[in-house]
C-alpha cells in the first residue's frame, strides 16, 4: 500500500502540509468529531464518572488479562467457536489462510478491522489468489485507491468527493457524477452483491466479553451485521485485550465509545455475535473462528510505564484532539495507528523503538490526547517515556548527541561557559541582521525555517550581573516618616477587620 | 467452496489447546504470575453507582426514545394497541410502493394478519429450515417486520436476538425496517436490555444478538451523510401501547 513519500515523520508531514485538501479536510473532520464529542458528553453529564469507571473496568480486565481471556476462551469454545493463538501478525495472517484454503474459498467480505491492518490480511489473501473485499464505505474507497487508511474512524477523511467518483468509476466502468448518493448507492449494490457471493466474512472485534464467549462489534453502516450474517465461514481478529469480564461493563464501554468517536449516542449497530448459527437457525456463519492476536501487545504488559496502553478502545479520539494530527493527518504517522496513539502504539508494538523513534517527536505534549480520552491513558506522558527509552538506549541523532556533549562541558565549566559567549558574541556577527538571526545554515535551521532567533546581547546577563547586584544596593531607600504612618494605617485597619 | 471439514478443524483445535498454554503462560508470567490466576474481585462492574438509580416513567421513556430515533433518521410512532399496528404498516408498505415483506416467524406478527390487511403484496415469515430460500427471499423483500426483544429509551435503541424463528436478515436486508415495540418492554437505560441479555442461560444463548438505534448510515464521503449505505435506508419504531 503506498504512504506518501518520506522517510521520516518530518518529511512525511511536510508532503502532507503541502496538500491544501488534505489539511482542509483533516482540519473539518476531526473538528466536526470532536465538537459532535464535546455536545454527546456535555448532554449525558456526569461525564467523567463515566470516564473514570471505563478506566477502572479496562485497567482490572487488563491487570488480570489470563483469567479473563481464559475465560472468554472456554465460553466462546462452548458455544462452538474455534479459537486460534498469533503470537505474531504473521501467525493471524497464516491461520486465516489455512481456513480459507482448506475449503477452497475464493473470496472474502471484511468489515472494519484495525488489527487486520496490523496483519496485512488483505496482501496475504491476495498472494494466494483469494479476493478479499472490504465492505466499510470509507475502506472500500482507499482500498480502491490502494492506500491505508489514514483516520481510526473515518478512513477516507483525506479523499474528496471527486477522487472518489473517478475511484469508483473506474470499478463500475462508466462515468459516476460526484454524488454522494448515488456514489453511495453504487457502493451499496456492488457490495451486496460481494456480500451474497462471498465465502468467508472477516470482522474486527471491538469488545469481547469473558463472561458469555461474545464478540461485540459498533458499527453505523450494517456491513459488519452483513460480514457476520451471509458468509458461511466468519472469521474474527480480536485484539488479546479486547476484553470486558461482563454484558454490565459493556453498557460503560457503549456510553464512552459511539460519543467518544463520532459523537453518537450509540452507534446505529452494535451486534453481540456468540458462536456460529446454532443448528436450527436459518443464517449466520455455519463455522466461526476467533483469531486471537497479542503481536507485541504483550510487551506492554508489567510495564509501569506502558501497560496503560492497552485500555485503549479506539475511537480515535485522541486524533481530533491533537493538534499535530490536526495538521498533518494520518500518513504521517508510520504504521498502522495514526495521531498521538499511534505514536505510543507503534513503536510499543514494533519492539524496535529505534526504528521509529522520529514519531514520539510529532507531538506538542499538550495533554490534550489525554483530556479526550475516554478511558484516561496518560499518552502524553507516555510520549515523555518513549523520548527518555530513545535517549537511555543511545538512538539519538549524533548530532543532537555531540551537542549534548557540549553543553554538558560548558555548563560544567564558567571558564568554558564564559568563552563560548564571547565566541557567541563575535561570531554572531556574520549572521544577524536587525537584531535577528534568519540565516538556516546548519543546525540553526529546524529553527530559522520558521522564526528568528534573536541575537545574543552585546553583554551576557553573567557580565551585567555585577553591575546589577551594585545598582540594586545602592537604590534601596530607608522608609520615610510618610511611608511609616500609611503602614500604620494599614496594621489598624487590618485589625479592625478591614483589608 | 468444499464443505465444512471436522477432520481438519479437530486438527485445528488440538493446536490450538497446546498454543492457548504458551499464550495464556506468556500473559500471566508478563503479569507476574506463574500460572493464569483464580477469578479476581471485580469492584469496577457495569455503570458508576448514580446510573442504577436514573428511571424515567413510562410516558418520559416513550418520549425520549421516540426523539431518539427521529434523530438518528429514523420514524418513531405511537399506537395504543396491537389492533392499530396493521393499519400503520399497511400506510408505510404503500407510501414506500412495496412489494412484499418479510416477518420474523412469531405468533403476535402472524396475528396482524398483513395477508388480508394488503392482499396485493407477497408476504412471507421466516423459516429458519430453508436458509438458501429464506436468504433469497429476505435479499428480495421491501420491508422486513421485527418484533423487539426489548428497547432502551436512553439512546433509542431496540435489541433483536436470533433464533430459529427470528433470522438476523430480517432486520438488514430489506430497505425498509419496521420494528414493533410493545410498551412494556421498553426500558430507561440500555443496561437493563443488556442484563436481561445476559440472564439467557448459555444452552439457549442467541448467536446473534443486534442492537439497532435507527438507519444505516455513512459519512465517509467527504462528511456527508448518507442513509441506507449497507442495512435498511428507512427504519420505522412502532410503540405500542
Amino acid at each position: 500500500m503506498s504512504k506518501p513519500q518520506g522517510s521520516n515523520v518530518k518529511e512525511r508531514a511536510r508532503t502532507a502540509l503541502q496538500d491544501e485538501f488534505l489539511i482542509d479536510a483533516v482540519k473539518f473532520t476531526t473538528e466536526r468529531l470532536k465538537n459532535g464529542k464535546k455536545a454527546a458528553t456535555a448532554e449525558h453529564g456526569n461525564w467523567e464518572e463515566w470516564r473514570e469507571r471505563g478506566r477502572q473496568i479496562r485497567a482490572h480486565t487488563v491487570a488480570h488479562l489470563d483469567y479473563y481471556l481464559s475465560r472468554f476462551i472456554e465460553n466462546a469454545r462452548a458455544q462452538g467457536v474455534h479459537v486460534h493463538f498469533a503470537p505474531e501478525g504473521k501467525d493471524a495472517a497464516r491461520i486465516a489462510m489455512d481456513i480459507a484454503k482448506h475449503r477452497g474459498a475464493k473470496s472474502v467480505v471484511k468489515s472494519k478491522s484495525m488489527v487486520s491492518e496490523e496483519v496485512h490480511i488483505n496482501e496475504a489473501f491476495e498472494q494466494i489468489g483469494i479476493e478479499s473485499i472490504e465492505s466499510d464505505l470509507g475502506e472500500y474507497i482507499i482500498q480502491l485507491a490502494n492506500e491505508p487508511p489514514s483516520h481510526i474512524i473515518i478512513p477516507a477523511i483525506h479523499k474528496n468527493r471527486r477522487q472518489i467518483a473517478e475511484l469508483l468509476s473506474k470499478e463500475a466502468g462508466e462515468t459516476l457524477p460526484p454524488e454522494t448518493q448515488v456514489l453511495a448507492g453504487f457502493a451499496r449494490r456492488k457490495l451486496r452483491d460481494k456480500f451474497l457471493e462471498a465465502d468467508i466474512g472477516l470482522t474486527g472485534c471491538n469488545f469481547g466479553i469473558a463472561e458469555t464467549g461474545t464478540v461485540v462489534i459498533f458499527e453505523n453502516e450494517g456491513n459488519a451485521r452483513m460480514v457476520s450474517t451471509v458468509p458461511k465461514i466468519q472469521i474474527t481478529l480480536m485484539g488479546m485485550e479486547r476484553l470486558i469480564p461482563t454484558w454490565d461493563d459493556l453498557e460503560v464501554m457503549a456510553t464512552l465509545l459511539p460519543r467518544s468517536a463520532t459523537g453518537q449516542k450509540m452507534t446505529m449497530y452494535m451486534s453481540g455475535i456468540t458462536g456460529p448459527k446454532r443448528t436450527e437457525d436459518g443464517d449466520g456463519p455455519e463455522e466461526m473462528h476467533v483469531i486471537i492476536v497479542d503481536n507485541g501487545r504483550s510487551l506492554q504488559l508489567g510495564d509501569p510505564d506502558f501497560q496503560e496502553l492497552l485500555n485503549c478502545i479506539r475511537c480515535g479520539a485522541c486524533l481530533n484532539a491533537c493538534p499535530v494530527y490536526r495538521h498533518i493527518g494520518g500518513h504521517s504517522y508510520p504504521g498502522t495507528y495514526s495521531g498521538p496513539i499511534g505514536a505510543v502504539l507503534t513503536p510499543a508494538l514494533n519492539k524496535n523503538a529505534e526504528e521509529w523513534h522520529d514519531i514520539a517527536n510529532a507531538s506538542s505534549l499538550c495533554g490534550a490526547c489525554y483530556e479526550a480520552c475516554p478511558v484516561k491513558i496518560p499518552l502524553h506522558d507516555m510520549l515523555v517515556y518513549l523520548r527518555n527509552r530513545k535517549v537511555e538506549r543511545g538512538v539519538t541523532a549524533p548530532g543532537e548527541k555531540m551537542a549534548m556533549r557540549g553543553f554538558k562541558m560548558l555548563m560544567g565549566s564558567h571558564a568554558w561557559f564564559e568563552r563560548a559567549v564571547k565566541a557567541g558574541q563575535l561570531g554572531q556577527k556574520l549572521l544577524v541582521r536587525g537584531g535577528v538571526i534568519k540565516s538556516r545554515i546548519g543546525p540553526l535551521g529546524g529553527w530559522t525555517a520558521y522564526r528568528h532567533i534573536p541575537a545574543l546581547p552585546k553583554k551576557s546577563f553573567r557580565e551585567q550581573w555585577t553591575k546589577v547586584t551594585a545598582e540594586a544596593e545602592n537604590s534601596f531607600k530607608p522608609m520615610t516618616d510618610e511611608m511609616k504612618s500609611r503602614m500604620e494605617k494599614i496594621v489598624q485597619s487590618r485589625a479592625k477587620g478591614g483589608h | 467452496m468444499a464443505k465444512s471439514d471436522p477432520e481438519f478443524l479437530a486438527r485445528l483445535d488440538r493446536e490450538s489447546r497446546e498454543a492457548e498454554k504458551r499464550f495464556i503462560g506468556n500473559i500471566a508470567h508478563r503479569l507476574g504470575r506463574p500460572a493464569a490466576g483464580p477469578a479476581p474481585v471485580h469492584p469496577y462492574r457495569g455503570a458508576p453507582d448514580f446510573w442504577a438509580s436514573y428511571e424515567l416513567g413510562t410516558e418520559e421513556k416513550i418520549g425520549r426514545f421516540m426523539d431518539n430515533w427521529r434523530a438518528a433518521g429514523g420514524y418513531p410512532e405511537r399506537i395504543a394497541s396491537m389492533s392499530g399496528v396493521p393499519e400503520v404498516i399497511a400506510r408505510i408498505a404503500k407510501e414506500r410502493q412495496a412489494r412484499s415483506t418479510i416477518r420474523q416467524n412469531l405468533p403476535e406478527l402472524a396475528s396482524l394478519q398483513l395477508e388480508s390487511v394488503l392482499p396485493e403484496l407477497s408476504h412471507h415469515a421466516w423459516n429458519g429450515r430453508d436458509h438458501e430460500g429464506s436468504l433469497n427471499i429476505c435479499e428480495q423483500a421491501d420491508v422486513g417486520i421485527v418484533l423487539a426483544d426489548h428497547a432502551a429509551a436512553y439512546t433509542g435503541t431496540i435489541v433483536v436476538a436470533s433464533s430459529a424463528d427470528k433470522g438476523r436478515s430480517v432486520s438488514l436486508l430489506p430497505n425498509v425496517l419496521i420494528a414493533v415495540i410493545p410498551a412494556e418492554r421498553m426500558y430507561t437505560r440500555l443496561g437493563e436490555a443488556m442484563s436481561r441479555v445476559a440472564s439467557i442461560p448459555a444452552e439457549r444463548f442467541p448467536a446473534g444478538v443486534h442492537f439497532i438505534s435507527g438507519p444505516s448510515r455513512s459519512s465517509d464521503i467527504e462528511n456527508d451523510l448518507t442513509i441506507g449505505v449497507h442495512g435498511p435506508g428507512a427504519a420505522y419504531a412502532l410503540i405500542v401501547g
